[in-house]
């Protein structure tokens, strides 16, 4: 079995975000940039499912410049058996993300794709359900528990109303979810191995995929808000700003 | 303009959030051509069919496959649906159930596609998106290529629209179920047995933090205060990895994000990621032992203290006046 | 726009705990004392470190220093009500004939003061121990008295008997600029106001070299990083709160209990230099993160995971990094330079900044308050390498202290004569 799973480079959102001065995009100067969380996370499930059944390939692969080799380098480090760096000096919407990996799908046959429910800096949500749709794949979203069995998956689903448990056949498209497991620190005989990984590139042309953009961001801006900040130094006075607050809805 | 909104609904109710996604699509449409329309899938659906009719004319795409909200039988008679009906935009509410249906919908209907929105603004011919990024730090601005466009938008931006005083025409349409699949099947559904209302549509919401150091701790603090102002409990990050709460509950950039009336910090520090979840909230009130704790720089009100001790006292004395 | 000026006695630059346990005992003896933090007090090294306490050092007044401490921090626990020494007691093990020796050395120095330490015979260690690989020890030594300093607790103490003794406290306040006249400080600047007074206290901890630089003085301090974990609960694992601390140098390790979780720390044998010039002023250091794929990280759990087997890769756990302050010699800078007047040094703790600051401060204030100390400060003093061309140029003064910091565990210690109480 073959698990796809994509791996987003993202500066560290719990880093101070300032924007930048045309509010054309955010400095990224000083941030670190990290696998996406999400990504890592549907990394390590692909791990687990490997370590239970030893048949499993694991392809990390990435859309971006030849910076996102660093995420990469973290993924093999992580277990990954190989990745992909698809050339794209663009930053892709999630429209061309999920083309891009769907030529890939198309090119490597996986099993299964798994994949973070978002990525950390867009925060939209999209690919996956794209990358679901444009195969006709069945899909599982915000995956907080993942058993795979010989012939189908069994998913629990993280929703507004609770926990739904749902079946799906593979292949399919699965996205994670916080509560999935916790990714883990690469070992050191895994960081050995990775130094020695090829890293393989594929342009966007060789995918036959041309960037046609279909969210186009204007401008950005800091989201701070304004607050009273009064400190008060009693539950008492404490209780009647809350009664207070509570009045005035 | 033409528009479509997904009508979310429990079976029985309309949901509040899809009200929101209403009036947003209210706001683009004036002219006598422009049409705003719920479209209401399910099984059953008398009942909600009715309701969401006091608000605006509504679709009924009615079948025993769609029953269940799956996305990949949903995701395609909805875009049927948009097709069939011409319409330039689909609009929900960004919910667990429109993120996992509506982008799905949206990749079969060419992709331009923007969630989570919180404001718009018309800019000559085009329609401007203001979206959060970067867990909630920063604001985007956007606009979408292509039609139709496909919009979440977060519910605790735009007020429910209300009522009308006539009732709207209910229409059923016959969903072309032929290319549905039925690959995924819901085996179990656990549904949460909360008496409290849902953290994302209470007017009040009061949240616990690392200061908690159980779930007794947790229900008898932060749900003894959330029952004595009626409202909803959430929970920060560090609970929910430390498995004190359950995930639902979780407010923030990677759990929900939420605008509450009155929003109540319980010995929550204040990390970035959990000030994207509440920081549009119209008053914060916080309580940290912390006196430099980052949550209070975002709160209209602050006391310094211990949860433990402050907490018990603070609900005796709302309880009592 | 003409800034305000406001005039105290001290301006202690750095809310960390070097910093506030000055301010505090300069305000114990009547000074008004401000501090200036450049992002949030506390949330630097400090909100980072372990605060392993070890008091028998390889010198007999540090060691006078750490039992002072102890005293000291036994007062601020009744005074601010928080527990802040949490004696868990302390061992060293030795798998080698080399750290072997170690150990015997420093049982044998600290018998020769009085102090209560001892070797520890094998079955002994796996009592107190249950969690750690003990079947390749030759020995170990125990000392009952040791244990650690909650960090948090330790500031919301010096914060709490600081601000009923009038400190202030300025947050998010970074200082921009020295004021000096003549060779002499007389107050600092920060974006909306001037503070005036006659002593400065440069308390930066990491970020100390660029205070120093803006008094004209160079400080030969490194920002050196550090990682350690913390695992999780595990009813499987139990750790017991109050199972001693360990040291475990030549796997360069350090151990103590943790909310029920075990941390886990290393000092590396080639850890990461940060030039502070380049980080941010408001550099949030709780956000400093530890990449997936990150060197120290795998070197730390190869090392944790020989000791404690239990632990993985995938053991649940968190890591903490952060940055530290070291020394050429480990040891810290405290007091004048002889080319400023009025700026007064406290920096450099070299992974010991919890443990020391409590009678650091004390001396802090002695040295500004009374020109000189109850304690003898040689091997502290600011100015000891002051006269030394190769610790001037910033490339040499990393390398120097990065080397100190990489010896700091690994290299087999030889206290040379026994110390004199």
């Amino acid at each position: 079995m073959k698990i796809l799973v994509p791996a987003k480079r993202v500066p560290d959102t719990d880093q101070k975000i300032e924007v930048c001065e045309d509010h054309s995009g955010i400095e990224t100067g000083h941030l670190p940039f990290v696998v996406n969380p999400f990504d890592a996370i549907a990394l390590e499930e692909a791990i687990r499912i490997r370590e239970d059944r030893v048949d499993a390939e694991i392809v990390a692969v990435s859309v971006g410049d030849l910076e996102y080799e660093e995420q990469l380098r973290t993924a093999l480090a992580m277990g990954a058996d190989r990745a992909i760096r698809v050339d794209c000096i663009e930053s892709l919407d999630p429209w061309n993300t999920a083309c891009v990996l769907k030529a890939l799908v198309e090119q490597e046959s996986p099993d299964l794709v798994l994949m973070g429910k978002q990525a950390v800096d867009g925060d939209c949500n999209q690919t996956g359900q794209f990358l679901a749709a444009m195969l006709d794949w069945p899909q599982a979203t915000f995956a907080s528990r993942i058993k795979c069995l010989e012939d189908k998956l069994l998913v629990d689903r993280e929703t507004d109303a609770g926990i739904e448990t749902v079946e799906l056949p593979f292949p399919a498209v699965i996205t994670v979810d916080l509560r999935l497991n916790e990714p883990r620190y690469a070992s050191l005989p895994g960081i050995m191995k990775a130094k020695k990984k090829e890293i393989a590139e594929i342009s966007m042309g060789d995918l036959g995929v041309q960037n046609a953009e279909k969210m186009h961001t204007v401008s950005v801006r800091s989201a701070k808000t304004a607050r009273k900040r009064v400190m008060v130094s009693s539950s008492c006075e404490l209780a009647e700003k809350l009664r207070e607050s509570l009045k005035s809805t | 303009m033409n528009i479509l909104v997904y009508l979310e609904h429990d079976g029985s109710e309309v949901k509040k959030a899809s009200l929101s996604a209403l009036s947003f699509a209210q706001a683009l449409t004036h002219g006598p051509d422009d049409s705003v329309r719920f479209l209401l899938i399910g099984e059953n659906l008398d009942k909600v069919a009715s309701q969401a009719a006091k608000y605006a004319p509504t679709l009924v795409l009615e079948a025993m496959e769609l029953a269940h909200p799956i996305a990949e039988r949903y995701a395609l008679v909805i875009a049927d649906a948009v097709e069939s009906q011409q319409a330039d935009m689909l609009v929900a509410a960004s919910t667990s159930q429109a993120k996992d249906i509506i982008s799905r919908s949206a990749a079969l209907l060419g992709g331009a596609m923007a969630s989570d929105v919180v404001a718009h603004a018309r800019v000559g011919e085009e329609l401007q998106l203001d979206r959060p990024i970067y867990a909630g730090a920063v604001i985007a601005t956007v606009v979408l290529k292509g039609s139709p466009q496909i919009i979440t938008v977060q519910a605790s931006a735009y007020e429910a629209s209300p009522p009308s005083d006539s009732t709207f025409a209910v229409t059923p349409l016959s969903p072309n179920l032929d290319n549905v699949p039925q690959r995924v099947q819901i085996i179990d559904v656990e549904t949460k047995r909360s008496s409290r209302p849902d953290v994302t549509e209470a007017d009040v919401v009061v949240s616990g933090g690392r200061a908690l150091r159980t779930s007794e701790d947790f229900e008898q603090l932060v749900g003894g205060l959330a029952d004595a102002l009626h409202g909803a409990t959430g929970s920060s990050r560090a609970l929910v990895d430390g498995g004190i709460t359950p995930n639902e509950l979780q407010v923030g950039q990677t759990g929900k994000i939420i605008a509450p009336e009155v929003y109540v910090a319980l010995g929550i520090s204040g990390a970035v990621q959990h000030l994207a979840g509440m920081k549009n909230s119209k008053t914060v009130i916080a309580i940290n032992n912390d006196s430099e704790a980052p949550i209070f720089e975002e709160a209209d009100y602050g006391l310094v203290g211990d949860v433990y001790a402050i907490v018990p006292d603070l609900i005796e004395q709302l309880n009592s006046g | 726009m003409s800034l305000s000026t406001e005039t105290y006695d001290v301006i202690v630059i750095g809310g960390g705990v070097a910093g506030l346990s000055t301010a505090m005992q300069l305000a114990l003896r009547g000074a008004k004392v401000v501090v200036l933090e450049r992002e949030r007090i506390g949330n630097g090294s400090t909100g980072r470190a372990a605060g392993l306490l070890g008091q028998l050092r390889g010198n007999s007044e540090h060691t006078r220093m750490l039992m002072d401490g102890v005293e000291i921090v036994k007062e601020l626990e009744e005074k601010a009500d928080v527990e802040i020494f949490v004696q868990t007691g302390s061992m060293r093990i030795a798998e080698t004939d080399a750290r072997a020796e170690e150990i015997a050395s420093l049982v044998r120095m600290g018998k020769s003061i009085g102090f209560a330490i001892d070797h520890l015979p094998a079955d002994e260690v796996k009592k107190l121990l249950p969690y750690m690989r003990t079947d390749d020890l030759i020995d170990a030594c125990y000392c009952a008295t040791d244990g650690h300093l909650q960090p948090a607790e330790l500031v919301s103490a010096y914060v709490k008997v600081g601000k009923d003794h009038g400190v202030t406290y300025k947050s998010n306040s970074p200082v921009t600029e020295m004021l000096m006249a003549g060779g002499t400080a007389y107050g600092v600047k920060t974006q909306d106001a001037e503070y005036h007074a006659a002593v400065v206290v440069n308390a930066g901890g990491p970020w100390s070299y660029l205070n120093a630089e803006m008094s004209e003085t160079t400080l030969p301090t490194a920002a050196i990083g550090h990682y350690y974990l913390t695992t999780r609960p595990d009813s499987q694992q139990p750790i017991d709160r109050l199972s001693p601390a360990i040291r475990n140098r030549e796997l360069r390790i350090y151990s103590r209990p943790e909310s029920g979780g075990l941390i886990v720390g290393m000092y590396a044998a080639e850890p990461e230099i940060y030039d502070m010039k380049r980080l941010p002023v408001d550099f949030d250091m709780s956000a400093m993160k530890a990449s997936q794929a990150s060197i120290d990280v795998a070197l730390l759990l190869d090392a944790a995971q020989r000791r404690f087997p239990w632990i993985t890769p995938q053991t649940p756990m968190n890591i903490t990094t952060g940055i530290m302050t070291f020394t050429p010699d480990g040891r810290p800078f405290c007091g004048k330079m002889p080319n400023i007047e009025g700026v007064y040094h406290c920096a450099g703790f070299s992974g010991h900044g919890i443990v020391q600051s409590p009678a650091i401060g004390v001396i802090m204030s002695e040295l500004i308050l009374d020109g000189n100390s109850s304690y003898d400060l040689t091997s502290i003093s600011a100015d000891r390498y002051f006269d030394v061309p190769e610790l001037k140029a910033r490339q040499d003064i990393d390398t120097k202290c990065c080397e100190m910091a990489g010896n700091y565990y690994g290299k087999v210690e030889r206290p040379s004569a026994p110390a004199v109480s």
